[in-house]
Parts: C-alpha cells; structure tokens; sequence
C-alpha cells in the first residue's frame, strides 16, 4: 500500500465532515445555554429596557445634568416607570404640588429632598409626544443634606453662581426656613434679578413669615416689571 | 519481517475455490434446495441474485459434491460465442473433441441428445448465463426440452437481467432459487470461520460485532464486497504494522482503519 498518506488525510477529511453536525450541534447548545442563563440573571433588567423604549443614554444624561455637585455623587436615584392610569394620577397630582410652587427648570439642580422630577428636557420631547402616556420620574433622596447645602453655601461665595443661590432659596423655603430663603432669594435678585422663582420665593417666605403686605408690594413691583402670569396668581392669592 | 496481516488479507482474495467455501446458514439452505431441485424431473432452474452473493461458490461446491454421483459439468466462463459453446457441449455429450475448423449442426445435436434420453442424465450448470444472447438461449431452452441435458442457469439479478429472466426463461423454467445477501450475523459468521480456516485465531478474535455492525453496513452483507473490504483493511493493517506499529492495536481493529478502508473502495465518500 503505497497511498496510504492521502488515504489518511483523506479520513481526516471524513472525520471532520462528520463531526460537523455534532459540533453545531454542541456550539447551539452552548449559545442557547448561555441566553438561557443570561436572560434569566438578568430577566429584569432586559424586560424593562424592552418595554420602557427609554434609551440608557437618556438616563445617563439626566445624571450627568443633574450630579454636577460632587459633594452630591451620595445621591441615590430611583427610576421609577408608571404605566396604569391610577398611578399617572397620582404622579399628576405629585406634579401638580411641584409645579404650584415652581418652575420645572429649577430641578437641574440636585439636592432636593424627596422630588419627583418629570423629564420634559426640550429634546426628549419628541418621545414624549409619541407615548404620552409614558412618564418617567426620578426620585431624588437626600442623605447628606446638611453637609451638602454647606458646600453649596461655600461654593456660592467662591462662584457667586444665581443657580446656587436659588437653589438655597428654594430649599430653605421648603424646608421652612424663611430667614433663609428670604436671604438666598436676595442675593439670587441681586446678581439676577430675572429670575422668576425667586422673586416668587421671596414673596412667598416674605408673607409666610408674618410680612404679607411687604409680599404683595414686591409682588407687584415685579410684576409691573415683567408682567409674571405665576407672580400674578400669587398676588390674587396672597390678596384673598 | 513477515507481518501477521499479510496472511489474513490473503485470506479475502477474492476466488472461486472449493477450499474457500464456508458454510453457513444461508448458503447451506440454498445448497440443499439447490440439490433437492436437481433430483427433481426438471428441464431447467434458474439460480439468481445479487453478484457476490454466492452464487459460483455454490455452483462450484454442488459440482464438487455430486460429480461422483451424477454427470454434472460446470461452465463457469461464458462461451465467448455459439460456436465455442457448441463445441464445449459436444464434448461433454459426445466425451469427444471436434475439430476446431467443424460447426456442430444443432439439429443433429438434438437428435443426438434425443436418442440420449432415458440412458443418461446431464446435468450442466451455466455461470454467467447473463452473457449469453437470445438466441443462444433459446437452442439452450431446445437441448433441455430432450430431458436429457438440464441446465442450471445463473443469473446476476439486475433489472436488465430480471427482465431477461422474464423473457426466456419464465414459462420454462420449473424452479428458481434466489440467493440474498448475508444478515450480519451470517456475515461475521462468515469472516470468523474463514479467518479460522487459516488458524488466524487472534486476528479472528480482534474483529468485534460493533465493527462487524459498520462492515455490515457498508457492504450490506455481499460477500464479494466483504471480501474487498477486509483486504484493503488488513493491507492497511499491514502497512502500519510495518511501517508506524504505534497506530495499530492487535486485539482490535480500530475503527479508522475500517472508515479508511470504505474510504479507499468508495463505500464513503469524504
């Protein structure tokens, strides 16, 4: 037998062609192993990135905007979907008690205690508008606050930055300090004295401390000045 | 040096010899109806199968067996012509030869074997009988209507040759016999005893059933592709336990070499 080298490389041929299958076999066994495993680690996470349509950057973007403090990466944040109707009223209703006091655009600013944040960020609004009735919220709890509004408060003397001041203003308010929102909200007027909200803010701790006539007078002083729609329902209900 | 697998490949040399004949089964229940049918007042029997399956070995052993006791003569090559043919029959019915440039006129042959009838029985059996043309057939078919000469004719059975089967030999023929391929117990049967025959015991032992299951499966049970098979197996043998001894195991045969060896004959193809 003189041929016997091709023979064998011929076998080896044979050899591989019939393990094919075996080797499909196997390699789909392992794939469809390894989905198996994978979707049921993480059967949660992948259902909800299904049904929600709302791409990850978009939340890593909300972060990004709204962690711009380090001294406020302690933040713990929920994303929360709400699909049924009763649960949209009550987010409505949570809304409606946010936007009663303020102007959405405040809630770029971290450090609010306990906020439900709709996100209507101008770009993302086209998704909205597609499924309306999806909304998402971010529920934002403080855990270091006193030190926080401490950095903040340092900050400002550094930066002189009106954001940080209303965001001071703001959160006294709410916290029910109103020396200190009253001071927070001037020193915001005096480096701007555009800004709504804390015209708003003043007016508002102004006459929750006692002062409401002095409220009603700067009220419509600012008002006179901007013609403010939110600063003239203030007024009627500061004057009822 | 000599290597043990030379031997046992010679052993499938395909032949035709008596000495080679392993009864089985299968081939001894065709041998004894085959016998049984010669005994029968009959003009003509027809044995057909599959080639390989046996056919020549039993015309061989039933020529063997009986020529002592009847006047039986065995063609095992076909006439290359009707003249050749003639002249071998001439031979056998006459004990005579006749001269190479004469022609047998047939009809005194006839006449011959007419006034034969009664005082001897010839039986003569006809290998190959596929190669001889119609007409050819058809004197065959007139010599045994003399009762004198029966003819055992055997076929290869393909469709073509089924059909000439049907054509000339259906409303004569008296008895058929049909030889089939071996099971797979009659083929390892078969492989043992011939290993045997030659005292190639542990050779005989190295073949399992599983690898007779693969053979089988390959040659579906045809002992001249059997044959073929287990040649070119122990030639494969030879040459590893010549040349690479490290790939060959002696209490077995691996399997590869099996594969390698239908490789090689083309019952697989890569």
């Amino acid at each position: 037998m003189y041929d016997i080298k091709p023979l064998e490389e011929e076998w080896n041929k044979y050899k591989k062609k019939k393990m094919k299958p075996w080797y499909v076999l196997l390699l789909t066994f392992i794939v469809v192993t390894a989905c198996v495993f994978i979707f049921l680690n993480y059967k949660d996470l992948i259902l909800s990135k299904f049904d929600n349509n709302i791409s990850v950057p978009s939340d890593k973007s909300l972060h990004t905007s709204v962690f711009i403090d380090r001294s406020l990466m302690m933040l713990e944040v929920k994303n929360k979907r709400i699909q049924d109707s009763d649960n949209e009223e009550k987010t409505e209703h949570k809304i409606g008690k946010i936007t009663e006091i303020d102007d959405p655009m405040r809630y770029e600013h971290p450090n609010a205690k306990k906020v439900a944040i709709t996100v209507t960020e101008p770009v993302k609004k086209i998704k909205v508008i597609e499924k309306p009735r999806k909304r998402m919220h971010l529920t934002i709890i403080e855990t270091t606050s006193s030190s926080a509004y401490k950095d903040v408060e340092r900050r400002f003397s550094d930066t002189a930055d009106p954001d940080d001041s209303l965001f001071l203003a703001r959160t006294y308010y709410e916290k029910g300090n109103n020396k200190k929102a009253i001071y927070w909200a001037l020193q915001t007027n005096k480096l701007n004295s555009n800004i709504e909200e804390s015209w708003i803010i003043f007016a508002k701790a102004k006459a929750r401390s006692g002062h409401k006539s002095e409220a009603i007078r700067i009220l419509s002083n600012y008002i006179k000045r901007s013609n403010s729609i939110v600063a003239q329902r203030l007024l009627i209900k500061l004057k009822k | 040096m000599k290597s043990r697998y030379e031997a046992a490949k010679n052993v499938f040399i395909d032949s035709v010899d008596i000495n080679d004949y392993i009864e089985l089964n299968s081939s001894l229940s065709a041998y004894k109806q085959l016998e049984h049918s010669i005994n029968k007042p009959l003009k003509m029997i027809l044995l057909f199968g599959r080639p390989g399956t046996g056919k020549s070995i039993l015309l061989n052993r039933i020529t063997e067996k009986l020529k002592h006791q009847k006047e039986i003569y065995y063609f095992d090559t076909p006439a290359i012509n009707e003249k050749e043919f003639f002249h071998k029959l001439f031979k056998v019915l006459t004990k005579k030869d006749l001269p190479k440039n004469t022609e047998v006129n047939f009809s005194a042959l006839v006449d011959f074997c007419k006034n034969l009838r009664d005082k001897r029985e010839i039986i003569i059996l006809l290998d190959e009988a596929q190669m001889y043309g119609p007409e050819m057939m058809e004197k065959i078919r007139l010599l045994s209507d003399t009762r004198t000469v029966k003819f055992i004719v055997s076929l290869h059975k393909t469709d073509d040759e089924d059909l000439i089967a049907k054509e000339h030999f259906q409303s004569r023929i008296w008895e058929v016999i049909e030889l089939k391929n071996a099971s797979r117990e009659d083929q390892t049967s078969y492989i043992h005893k011939k290993l045997l025959k030659k005292n190639l015991f542990e050779i005989a032992n190295s073949i399992k059933d599983k690898d007779m299951k693969l053979i089988h499966a390959f040659t579906k049970g045809n002992f001249r592709e059997c044959n073929k098979l287990f040649f070119t197996i122990f030639e494969i043998c030879e040459y590893y336990d010549k040349n690479e001894p490290s790939k060959i195991k002696y209490d077995q045969i691996p399997k590869r070499i099996i594969e390698m060896a239908a490789l090689k004959l083309g019952y697989i193809n890569v």
